[in-house]
């Protein structure tokens, strides 16, 4: 069995968080900072066009992803950023729970699915288990 | 010297006498002679020895037989002997072995006066012609008679009536076919006048007037009566009947009862004038054109828009052109097959449905039957259906847009609130705080509960809820649920059994199921005591399964237990107690049955307790 703590001491996971409310973008920084030796946020994107720009500049080993943003919506940027790095991961948290749109996410390429309301501990769960899942 | 001279008187008189006799029986035709009782000839006529081929003076003192066969010969000498014998004149037919012609001979006796016989006279007729005419007419009336016969034959079995009629109308001869439809017997009829057969009497003098004008009458249709004076339609034909000096003498009829070909043609009528009458009371235009375009109908709605132009030719008459449409269907139409299509008139701008088919004449040829239906209004009717049908599907969507929408602007601000409150719980706190902190997470999840169960709701109701079918299995589900209900059941001190037995599956959406059971199993518990009991059972019913959760909490008052199940409804209105739930619950509860196909009731006594039960098909219908 693979020592996770090892492995994340070797290096932490970079974390680009896409999300257009500031409140939000702010909370999850917050609450990555409390796992701060497993995660580094490296990015911020308010769009989805800005996420796939920012993406193919960072090479972060996680996207949080929102889905319902301006000037392009989160189910098109995973397409276009799994289209660019299909070894990409991506967690959607959102507050969109239709099964049309986690269908159309899931199709589109995310790995998982967070919905809002969530607190600190759903969150770390699921990026933990993301990433267990990927070793 | 008179008695020289009378002598001489009496010689010259027999002489004369003599003379006349003589030059008399030489110009006759006939042979006479006169023979003796040895059947010696004592005189002869040149007629009858020219038919013996000799001079009278080389004929007479010779006998009969010489010049006969001996039949002929012993036939004569005994009829010679009779006329001795009697002293009688005889008559007899006689035929000639010579050439076969027939003769009558007449032999007469001679008799000195006084005395007996001396000699016989016969005078020998040729009757040979007489003979062959008489045996002509023999035969003639013998073939006369047979045809009679067989004409009788026919007129007594022909199941026509055959009966004369003189010129006054008296009934004179009634075959056994008239007897036959009209039930009289000939008895009863011969003699009788022919008026009474008519159902209008007039006619009989109609019938007479015409065969005697014309000489016959050919299928002329009437109505006749039988004895019962029921009436029988007949075809009749007549021949006038003369003398021989050309007199009419009187009419020969000949009818066929015809009454089931009148019906037959009398409801084929019916029908074409039912069908007339359907084709005049359609507000549709409906007409017929032969395969040379010719208007051979038309309703009364195309009469009164174009005016009767039966006999015209289509395209001229409707359409104002020197030949066919480009877009006439006839000739696709004389090949049998029916077309519809949609045409519009520029001229009138206006919209047409025409159905065309072929119509079967009874010579044979193809007409072109045209229904046309003015569908300006519908085709209105249906871009205006259309549009609103178009902006229905848009205001659809903006629904389930707001819908969309209106979940995501609820829950939205509700994620910084759990998730920052979390946070919260992570400093340092007092007890109180954490309390205060928890408090928040925890009413918090309750609003996003209640806004779930509402969205659920107005999706259910907009029809945009689809259901995942898959065999489901109720112990699993049970089990699972009990497992999940543990912590609440410690802290309410309440006690859950479960009847269920294994192996029980039904076809249905999995997530629904576990929704329905939970809401049944949470009220059970929030409605019960502590120290209270829930008891679960699942049972088969037929093609169903019954599932069945009962407490022993405070109960619902009957009246109120038929509107359980309505949206926020709430046993307890008054605002002293708080109330637990915005009462969705139930409401989900009992769509998710109903999509199901299945039933939900709740029957309770208050103060007892309370048993909610739902049944699910166990093969899903869709």
């Amino acid at each position: 069995m693979v020592d996770i703590k090892e492995v994340d001491n070797a290096r932490k996971k970079r974390i680009l968080i896409v999300e257009d409310a500031p409140y939000m973008r702010e909370m999850l920084l917050e609450m990555l900072k409390i796992a701060k030796d497993k995660y580094e946020v490296v990015g911020f994107a308010t769009n989805g066009k800005e996420a796939v720009k920012r993406y193919k500049e960072l090479k972060p080993d996680l996207v949080t992803m929102d889905l319902v943003m301006e000037e392009m919506d989160g189910i098109e940027a995973i397409r276009k950023i799994k289209k660019e790095d299909p070894n990409a991961l991506i967690l959607v948290i959102t507050a969109m729970d239709t099964p049309d749109t986690r269908n159309m996410a899931m199709e589109a390429g995310a790995d998982e699915y967070l919905w809002k309301p969530f607190t600190i501990h759903n969150l770390l769960d699921v990026l933990e288990a993301m990433f267990r899942k990927r070793q | 010297m008179r008695a020289i001279t009378k002598r001489k008187l009496t010689e010259d008189a027999l002489k004369e006498s003599e003379e006349k006799y003589r030059s008399l029986v030489e110009s006759t035709e006939d042979s006479i002679y006169l023979v003796d009782s040895n059947c010696t000839y004592l005189f002869i006529n040149s007629k009858c020895a020219s038919r013996l081929g000799l001079p009278i003076d080389q004929i007479i003192g010779r006998a009969y037989g010489e010049f006969h066969s001996l039949e002929e010969e012993q036939e004569f000498a005994e009829k010679v002997k009779e006329a001795f014998k009697t002293g009688k004149s005889l008559q007899y037919e006689h035929r000639s072995q010579r050439d076969g012609k027939y003769f009558l001979r007449t032999l007469s006796p001679v008799r000195v006066p006084g005395r007996r016989t001396i000699a016989v006279t016969v005078i020998s007729k040729d009757i040979t012609e007489f003979k062959r005419a008489e045996e002509e007419l023999r035969v003639s009336v013998q073939q006369l008679r047979e045809t009679k016969d067989y004409l009788d034959n026919i007129i007594r079995s022909s199941a026509d009536a055959i009966v004369v009629v003189d010129m006054e109308g008296i009934v004179r001869d009634w075959n056994k076919g008239a007897g036959n439809y009209m039930d009289y017997t000939a008895d009863e009829v011969i003699g009788t006048s022919n008026r009474k057969f008519f159902a209008d009497p007039e006619e009989a003098d109609r019938i007479m007037e015409i065969v005697l004008r014309d000489g016959e009458l050919k299928n002329y249709r009437t109505t006749v009566l039988r004895k019962n004076r029921t009436p029988v339609y007949i075809s009749m034909s007549a021949a006038l009947l003369k003398d021989k000096n050309g007199v009419p003498i009187g009419t020969v009829r000949v009818s066929r009862d015809i009454t089931k070909e009148v019906e037959l043609e009398e409801k084929i009528k019916g029908e074409r004038d039912n069908l007339n009458l359907i084709f005049e009371s359609m507000a549709d235009g409906v007409y017929i054109v032969s395969k040379d375009y010719e208007v051979e109908f038309m309703n009364k709605v195309l009469i009164d828009e174009f005016g009767d132009q039966v006999g015209g030719i289509c395209y001229k008459v409707f359409h104002n052109r020197e030949e066919p449409c480009p877009l006439c269907k006839t000739t696709e139409v004389m090949k049998g097959k029916t077309v519809r299509w949609e045409w519009h008139s520029p001229r009138k701008n206006r919209t047409y449905d025409l159905i065309e088919r072929p119509l079967e004449n009874i010579d044979g040829t193809v007409s072109k039957l045209t229904i046309f239906r003015d569908i300006t209004e519908r085709k209105r009717m249906e871009d205006e259906l259309r549009e609103t049908c178009k902006n229905l599907v848009e205001l659809d969507n903006m629904k389930k847009n707001f819908l969309n929408t209106a979940y995501h602007e609820l829950r939205s601000p509700l994620a910084p609130v759990v998730g920052y409150a979390s946070l919260l719980s992570l400093s340092e706190l007092t007890d109180k705080q954490r309390d205060h902190v928890h408090n928040i997470v925890k009413y918090a999840r309750k609003l996003e509960e209640q806004i779930n169960r509402m969205l659920e709701l107005a999706r259910v109701d907009s029809g945009e809820i689809t259901m995942t079918l898959e065999d489901v299995s109720i112990p699993e589900i049970v089990n699972e649920m009990v497992k999940s209900f543990e912590p609440l059941l410690k802290e309410k001190e309440q006690a859950i059994t479960t009847h269920v037995p294994e192996g029980i599956e039904v076809q249905g959406d999995k997530q629904k199921i576990i929704t329905i059971l939970t809401n049944l199993v949470s009220n059970a518990i929030k409605y019960t005591p502590k120290g209270g009991r829930v008891e679960i059972t699942v049972e088969e019913r037929g093609e169903d399964i019954l599932v069945c959760v009962a407490d022993t909490g405070i109960g619902i008052p009957g009246e109120h237990l038929p509107k359980i199940f309505e949206r926020f409804y709430m046993v307890n209105t008054s605002l002293t107690r708080k109330p637990e739930s915005l009462g969705l619950g139930l409401s989900i509860v009992k769509e998710y049955v109903k999509l199901h196909g299945g039933r939900v009731w709740a029957t309770s006594a208050p103060g007892k307790g309370s048993k909610f039960c739902f049944t699910l098909p166990k093969k899903a219908n869709k």
